[in-house]
Formats: C-alpha cells, structure tokens, sequence
C-alpha cells in the first residue's frame, strides 16, 4: 500500500524535516522519536506513552503509522494534555484496522492540526468522537476528511463538524462512492451543508423567494447562479451582472440570519435596479480606471435613484448599508463611498469639497435622469478632480462598496479587447481575470479530486466487484443474451459494468428549467389535475356517506307504487391513486453527439432536457423513479450508469450527475435493459414501466448481424413483460418505426419526428401514458 | 309566479372601462347568450347585476359546483303527503318567468350538466323537462349569462366545444390603473393617493402570476385591503391580511410579495 499523505491540494503541509540526528532506518528513528518524548511527557504519563507507541509498532500496521504517532502525538502534550495524546493511539490503531495506513498514518498529523485550532480537551475529544464515528460509518471517506482537517476545523466547531457529518452519512445512505464525493466536497451538497453548518446564510437558501422577489418587482427573470464560496478570496466578492446573467456569491462573510438575507435582497434589488435602467452599456474609451469607478458609481446611485422613484421603500432596503463616516483620511476608496452615502442619504452631511461637488452635479435638476449619459459626465469630470488633488487610487485591490452593490461589470462595454484583458489593469478586467483564474483554479481541483476519487473508487471496486477482474466500476453482473440463430439464450454472455457517473454543471439543468418557465408551469398544472385525480362522486350506491336525493325520491315512488325499491340510495366520493414506478433509461451512444439541425444542439443535450423535465415532472407527482443511462463498447463492457436511485432523492447531485452524462460508444440495449429490469422489479407498486430513450438501432461493435441485437432486444421485452413491467420506447430516430416496433411492439413506441420538441413531448407523453 | 325577489332595486357600483354595457345590451336586445370571461375578483358578477339593474330584469344567480347535477338546475319531483311534486330548478325558473340566469364558473359543473342549457342557447329557445315530460318555451325576457375563468384549471376542466359556440364573450381585466384606484376609494372611502398605492401593490403581486400564484390581488381583494386601512390598519399590515396571506401558502411566495409591498411602501 501506498502511504504517501500528501495527496491532494488540501493536504496538510509537511512539518518540517527532522532533525539532522534522527536515524535514517524506521526502527531506529522510531526508538529515537519515544526517546525524544521523554523530554514532553511528564514523568508519570510517560511510560504508557511508550507502550502505546510499542503496541502500534507491534500490531503490525507497517513502520510509517507508529513513526507518525510517536512524532506528532506529543505535540498534544503541550496544546492539550498527556491523556489526549496517549488515547489518541486507540483511534490510530482503529483507523488502521478498519480503513487503511494512509488514513492512521495522517491521522495524529491531522489531530495536531485540530489541537491547534480547537485548544480546549472537550473539543478536542468531541472531534476524535466524529472521527471515530467517520471511521465506524464511512470508512473509506476518512482521507478525504482528515486532508481538509484545516478547512473544517477553522470553521466549524466540532458539534457543527458532528453536525455535518452526519448529514453526509444521511443524505449517502451507505453508498460509499457517495460518501466520499460528499467528504472530499465534490458533491455540490456537501459545500452547502458546510456553510450551512458554519451558520452562513447561503444563496441557495433564499434563491427562490428573492428570484420571485425580482419577478414581482419588476417581472424580471435573469439567469442566476450562485458562485462556488470555496473557491475566490472573500474580500472581493461582489455580485456580477454578465452576459444578462447574474452571479451571486453563495455567502458574504460577516452577514449573518436576517442581515444575510437582507444584503442578499439589496443586492437583487439592484440588479433589478440596474437590468430595468441601465439601458446603453459604456464604451471604456481611454478613461482612467479612477473615472470608470466613478461612473460606475454614479450609473448605481441613478438606477437606484430611478428605482426608488418607482419603489419608495427601496430607500430603507438600500440605505442602511452606506455607512460612509464625514471624516477620516481622505483616500480615494473612502471618498468614494462617502460621494456614494451623499447620492443616498439625503440626510447625510459631508463638508469634503470634492464630495459636495459630486452631489450637485449629480442633483443638478438639468439632468436627465432617464439618461446614463450624464453619469459618463460627472464622472469624468470628478475622476479629473480627483486627479489634480494626487490622489492615489489602485484599482487593483479597489473593490466596490457598499457590499450589496454589483462589481459593475456589466456596465462597460471592453470592445473586442477579449485577447489582450491581461495587458489591462483596471478593476472591471480585474474582476474578469480573477475570474478566470477562480474557474481554473476550480477546474484543476475537481481534476486533481477526481483523480483521488477514481484512486480510492479503484480500491472500492476491487473488493466489491463480483467480477474477477478488478474493473473501474462498482458493479459488474454478466447476463445472458439471446441467439436468433439458435433460439437460444447463451448463458453469462454479456457484463454490464457499473460506472460511477461524471460530475456535471446542475446549474445546467436548473438553468434550463428556468428558461422553459412556461413549459415547466404547463407540466406542473397537468401533474396538479393527474396527481390529486379530483373526487369523484359517485351515485347509486349500496353504502356511502351520504344520501343520493335522487335515489332516494325513486325508491319512495317505487314503494308507493308498491314495486320493491332499489336499496341503492347512497352517494359517496371516491380518489383515484397513481401507484406506479418508472425507470427512464437513456441511450447515450456515440450517435447521440450528432447535431440535431433544427436546433443547433446534439441529440444526447436534448435528451437531458427532455429527461430534466420529465424527472421535474415525476418528482412532482412523487411517483418512484429511477434514472439510468448505458452505452457498450463490445460484449464485456456494456456501460450502467444510475443517475437517481428509486429510494434518492432527486437532488443537486441526481442532477449534476444528469448533466455530466456524455455520448460514446456503442448500444446494446437488451443488456442494459436486463439490467435495468433488475431494479425495476422490486418496486412494489401495481404499475411498473421501463421508459428507454433511444436514438438509434441497437449495435455494438463486436455484432454484425444487425438483426442480433434487435431480436436479443425484443426477447428481453418479453421476458419484461412476463415479469408484469411494462415496457415504452420512445424513439429519436424518425425512421426508427421498423425495428422500434419490432421490439417494443406498435403499441409500445413513440417515434418523435421533430427532435426539438422532444424536451416539450415527453412529460406529456409520460402524463398521457401513465394516466 | 312573482319573480320580484330577485329584481334588483338598487343600482350597483360598476364603473364602465370599456364599451362592454353597450355591447351586453346589444346582446340582450337579441337575448344572445352571453360568456364573460376573465380572473376571479375583475368585476364579472358585479357587471351582471348592474345590467340586471339597467335592464331592469329579475336575476337568478347560480354558482355551479363539481357536484351539481342537471336536476339540480332543472328541478325535480320531490314527495309530500299527497304524492311526489315537482318543482322548478332555478333554471327552469328563469325560463317560465323570464329572467337572466347567471351561471357563475360553468365550468366548475360537470359537462354533461352544462348541456342542459343547449336547446335554450340556440334558436330553439326552450328547455325540455324529461321527468316531468314538459316542454317550455322560453320566456322573451330570458337570457343565459355565464362566466367563464380561462384561469388554470382549464387544461382538462374546459367547456365543450358545443356549449362555447353557443355564446358571445366579453373579456373582462383588472381595470386600468387610475380606474382601478377609483373603484377602490369609491367601494372603501380611502382617499385616491392610498388607492394607487394598493394598485402599484396588485401589479407585484400580478407579476407574480404563473411563478406560483394562480392568479395575482383581484380588484376585489385590493378592496378590501382598502376597507381595513379605511378602519385605521396600516398600509402593509391590511396588505398582509388581505393580499398576501389569503393568495399562497407558500412561505417563498409570501416573503417575495411582502418585501415587495415593502419596497412600494
């Protein structure tokens, strides 16, 4: 086993070396490191110390794991005290046993890190109890966690690490891939639930009352997303109006509860503010990047401005955040933010010339409000000002304030200068190249935690595969297929692999969703009507809960005229319930990375939007259902990979794994379908459907026999059927009518002809079919 | 029998905003039967009983429920001492006395019961009583009215096709704003300035339509906001109990529109 610990961006750094004495040979340097620990531990704890560096080296863990405790343990001597650092040893030796020696060998490393921070014993033992429980619980995503001990110990407390935990532990269920990708923060989740936990309100919190918030104002609706709060320094983090798309930071630090959703909605209320004044954007021409701060300045107090024209009460939501005091040194970014509390406030006192000034020229009742022209103006004229009086201004570490304010960004217009932004200094190109680097810097790290990832999956696969071979995937399960030629089903013939799928952008899915706003109202109006099947009364009854007045005026007539009456006076009201699961299976073969004309996207992207809506759609009606997607490459190698798991929640990561799916290979559906079917049948609902979405005949680069696979197909949706799941395909191919039918049956197939309409189609296709 | 229970005596408040009682009357004049269509809470009730008024003719108001039946509308027998006797549906009232029936959200009542009214809403103008094996000719004062809300529920919920040819429509909308604001200070005595306020209010809360409110403050609610400041309720107080809470229960929703209240406050 590979014991180096300092893999991955977050791992602690390295003490440093040694000293020059210490032997060179483990045992030795071990027999030299409890000597050395003489000198730490007093006298009375000092010989259980060294019987629990002798038990480590005696258990047989290797010589790196008793190394690591002997020279970071008592480092805890001093922070805490002897006990915590001789008990220590119990968890190491656990760590060993149950996950392996990377993890006890960083362990006493990381606890030194935590000693460091936490400082108080209680703490420190709340912390290894988390550990411990980690290491009962989700063994293999213990590295993850003992790498970032420095992340999560500065700033969470151990109750609120114990917290989030076991929401990790929770929200994976027993999955191990899960756990980890939610441990080494890869899942989108685990970051919220990290913020959530250090008590920071987090966008995505309030995302949807402040989107409607927007919309009620001012009916807008711009993409927004939140920026990742992992990823860029804090102290520069401003909302961002792109391309008409909004960025919002997921946290800004120091707001808290009422006051974080409070900076939040002043913050959208000036995007709104700006999306619904800013018309004209400004060429950057060869101002100053002093004048630009000042003209973007402006063009923010006129939107607001006009804002607050329109809503009054905008005033107590904007105002309180300028806090701007009349006095203190006169340096350029104070000064600005007094000229922006003097353009607010109208209470608001500032003796200083230059601000004064900026406030007369911006009030001068000459202006023209409506018209952003006058910003360019003014700030000119005050950037001027401000140069005369040598003012410095670094527009390099310049950042707008107040915070709720955006980073303007959107406002300037940089010409084709898309090449050389480097060469540029200036806070807007600023911004823009931070950004940049914060999108590498992410790329690189999701690239360097996939890589661990597919380290420790490897590790995971090797011991959970049923296969002999040691595979990339978490499953392999072999299945036989159906010979044609023989009427034959040759046993063991083909293996589908499960693979872990990639990681893609959720905001995708969510994004499109939000742009097909009305298609997604559409939907949620039928499912309203599907879903609670409205009562339905039904009369001439034997029993029920009240009288049928018509029923019961026919039975008196009938027994005045001495007929015998109809018992059936009752009426009653009676629910239709949906009982049903569905399992959608995607084609993702290489044929659906071709462009589809009409719409200038790849089949497979229309696909996922189709599938998106029809899982909004499913999760809406909480009928069970599950995702899949398959491709082949040969017989040995039919790629699985779940989406969504009939018992997960359709959640951030369903969907990210949604959007990561990419089109290869080849298909061979029968297997996949075997495959599927497996889940499928111990639904225990009275209605079970297999939905596969295919593109393209069945093929695979091993079979020539085109008719092979489509009659290995067709075996396998009669043996479906006998299973009592029902089977529909929806076909992408428009002259797909003939081996479709072939193998589904007429009945069972909808060949959509204009693929654009595919994403529109199928949740109405579905509500149609599971009527 | 006397029909006067039902005539109108007083005029009602409608403030006009397009032609539509000219074109009602017009309608009348022929005895068309008419659909008014529109949101909940715009004034379509309202608009009836003033032209009732105007007309001068007796007014039978139906509200059409999902368990109605055609009897209920027509009449049946129903049993005293002596034997079984029948009696007159309110629609069947109408049609022997002459009046206008109002049928209020047809389509809430099931379809097969709102095919009664076919044979009175063509030339034919007469209703046929099955059970009581009787023919009526329609009076020559009556006329069927009825409302009609292309709101949500009309994806599977929707009129027949035969029953909507049967009738002219008025489309019916929120006034417009100044209009608005005077049917609020008019209908609660609040004073013009407050009124537009609550009408700048209705237009966030209208935004909102089809991003989880069903539909936004009708005009109706807008009043009775007005009604509670008129009582001495501030502005956004009376706004949370009239406009927000009644409208949505979902908490998104409602923090939304209260802080948009907020900001036009």
């Amino acid at each position: 086993m590979n014991v180096t610990t300092t893999r991955g961006k977050h791992a602690i750094s390295s003490q440093p070396q040694e000293p020059a004495q210490e032997p060179g040979d483990p045992d030795e340097r071990l027999v030299f490191l409890i000597n050395e620990g003489k000198l730490l531990f007093p006298n009375e704890y000092y010989p259980l110390w060294e019987t629990a560096c002798n038990k480590l080296s005696h258990a047989g863990y290797g010589a790196l794991i008793p190394l690591s405790y002997a020279r970071h343990s008592p480092k805890l001597v001093k922070i805490l005290n002897p006990e915590a650092a001789i008990n220590l040893a119990a968890t190491v030796s656990l760590a060993a046993i149950k996950v392996n020696r990377a993890a006890a060998e960083l362990l006493p490393k990381a606890a030194v890190v935590a000693a460091h921070e936490l400082k108080s014993t209680q703490a420190f033992s709340s912390w290894v109890t988390t550990i411990e429980e980690i290491i009962y619980h989700a063994s293999e995503s213990l590295l993850a966690v003992l790498e970032r001990t420095q992340k999560i110990v500065t700033t969470l407390t151990p109750d609120q690490f114990k917290s989030w935990v076991l929401t990790g532990l929770r929200s994976t269920g027993d999955d191990a891939l899960r756990q980890i990708s939610y441990f080494s923060f890869i899942d989108p989740e685990s970051e919220k639930w990290f913020r959530h936990e250090a008590g920071d309100v987090v966008f995505t919190d309030l995302d949807r009352r402040l989107k409607l918030y927007l919309i009620s104002l001012w009916s807008l609706r711009p993409p927004i997303r939140d920026l990742p709060a992992s990823t860029s320094p804090l102290s520069l983090r401003r909302i961002s109006i792109s391309n008409g798309v909004v960025r919002v930071p997921e946290v800004f630090p120091g707001f808290h509860d009422v006051q974080a959703e409070r900076i939040f909605r002043a913050g959208l209320a000036h995007v709104g503010a700006h999306l619904a004044y800013s018309t004209t954007i400004f060429p950057l021409g060869e101002l100053k990047p002093i004048q630009v701060a000042l003209v973007s300045l402006l063009e923010d107090a006129r939107v607001e401005h006009l804002a607050m024209q329109s809503f009054p009460g905008l005033r107590k939501l904007w105002q309180p955040f300028h806090v701007a005091k009349p006095s203190g040194p006169k340096l350029v970014p104070l000064l600005l933010t007094r000229l922006a509390r003097a353009l607010i406030d109208k209470e608001y006192k500032d003796k200083d010339g230059w601000v004064q000034k900026g406030r007369d020229m911006f009030f001068d009742p000459q202006n023209d409000m409506t018209d952003s022209a006058m910003c360019r103006k003014i700030g000119v004229l005050l950037g001027n000002d401000l140069g005369q009086l040598r003012a410095q201004f670094n527009a390099k570490t310049y950042v707008v304030e107040p915070a709720y304010r955006d980073d303007n960004m959107g406002l300037w217009d940089f010409g084709d200068q898309q090449g050389q932004e480097e060469d540029n200094d200036g806070i807007f190109i600023e911004a823009m190249r931070m950004d940049r680097e914060e999108k590498d810097d992410d790329s690189q790290d999701s690239e360097q935690e996939k890589n661990e990832n597919t380290d420790d999956e490897q590790q995971y696969h090797a011991r959970e595969s049923t296969d002999s071979e040691q595979r990339e995937s978490e499953v392999a399960v072999r299945y036989p297929e159906y010979d044609y030629l023989t009427g034959s089903e040759r046993p063991n013939w083909t293996c589908v692999l499960e693979y872990f799928p990639d990681f893609g952008d959720a905001y995708k899915i969510e994004r499109f969703l939000e742009k097909h706003n009305n298609l997604v109202n559409r939907i949620t109006n039928l499912i309203q009507t599907a879903k609670v099947s409205l009562p339905e009364r039904l009369h001439h009854q034997s029993v029920g809960e009240s009288l049928d007045i018509d029923a019961c005026i026919n039975a008196v007539i009938s027994r005045r005229m001495g007929d015998t009456p109809d018992p059936r006076i009752y009426s009653t009201t009676e629910r239709k319930h949906r009982d049903l699961s569905v399992l959608v299976l995607l084609d993702i073969s290489n044929s659906t990375n071709d462009k589809v004309k009409t719409a200038d996207t790849s089949v497979l992207e229309l696909e996922l939007q189709a599938t998106s809506l029809l899982a909004y759609a499913m999760s809406e009606l909480d009928d069970p259902f599950a995702i899949a997607a398959f491709c082949s490459d040969g017989k040995e190698d039919v790629h699985y990979y779940r989406i969504k798991d009939f018992n997960s929640p359709y959640d951030a990561t369903a969907r990210a794994h949604l959007a990561g799916l990419q089109g290869k290979l080849s298909t061979r559906m029968g297997a996949a379908m075997r495959h599927a079917t497996r889940d499928l049948v111990d639904q225990r609902t009275h209605r079970r459907l297999l939905l596969v979405i295919s593109d393209g005949e069945p093929s695979d680069i091993d079979v020539d026999d085109q008719q092979y696979l489509v009659e290995d197909a067709r075996k396998v949706v009669r043996s479906i059927s006998r299973l009592g799941i029902d089977t529909f395909c929806v076909g992408l191919d428009a002259g797909g009518d003939n081996y479709l039918h072939k193998i589904f049956g007429r009945k069972n197939v909808a060949v959509i002809d204009k693929l654009e309409h595919l994403p529109e189609k199928l949740p109405m296709l579905y509500l149609r079919l599971t009527a | 029998m006397n029909l006067d229970d039902y005539l109108i005596t007083e005029e009602p408040y409608y403030s006009s905003t397009h032609n539509e009682i000219q074109l009602f009357e017009a309608a009348y004049a022929n005895r068309m039967p008419m659909m008014l269509k529109g949101p909940t809470g715009c004034g379509k009730t309202r608009f009836v009983e003033y032209m009732a008024w105007k007309l001068k003719k007796p007014l039978i108001t139906v509200s059409c429920h999902e368990d109605m039946t055609a009897s209920d509308l027509v009449g049946r027998y129903l049993l005293d001492a002596e034997g079984t006797v029948w009696h007159d549906g309110p629609l069947t009232l109408a049609v022997r006395h002459g009046a206008i029936c109002y049928l209020d959200e047809i389509v809430e009542a099931r379809q097969d019961t709102s095919v009664v009214i076919h044979s009175l809403t063509d030339d034919r103008r007469m209703l046929s009583l099955e059970k009581k094996n009787e023919v009526i000719k329609a009076n020559k004062d009556f006329q069927v009215v009825i409302s009609y809300n292309p709101g949500y529920q009309s994806v599977l919920k929707d009129l027949k096709e035969s029953t909507k040819q049967r009738f002219g429509a008025i489309d019916f909308d929120y006034p417009k704003a100044e209009d608005e604001a005077k049917i609020i200070s008019h209908e609660s005595g609040i004073d013009n300035k407050i009124a537009a306020k609550l009408v700048q209010i209705s237009e966030r809360s209208r935004n909102l339509k089809g991003h989880g409110l069903d539909e936004g403050a009708s005009t109706r609610m807008l009043i009775y906001a007005a009604q509670l400041i008129s009582k001495g309720i501030p502005l956004e107080e009376a706004c949370e109990v009239a406009l927000v809470l009644p409208i949505t229960d979902d908490l998104d929703i409602r923090n939304a529109l209260s802080s948009a209240i907020e900001a036009c406050a």
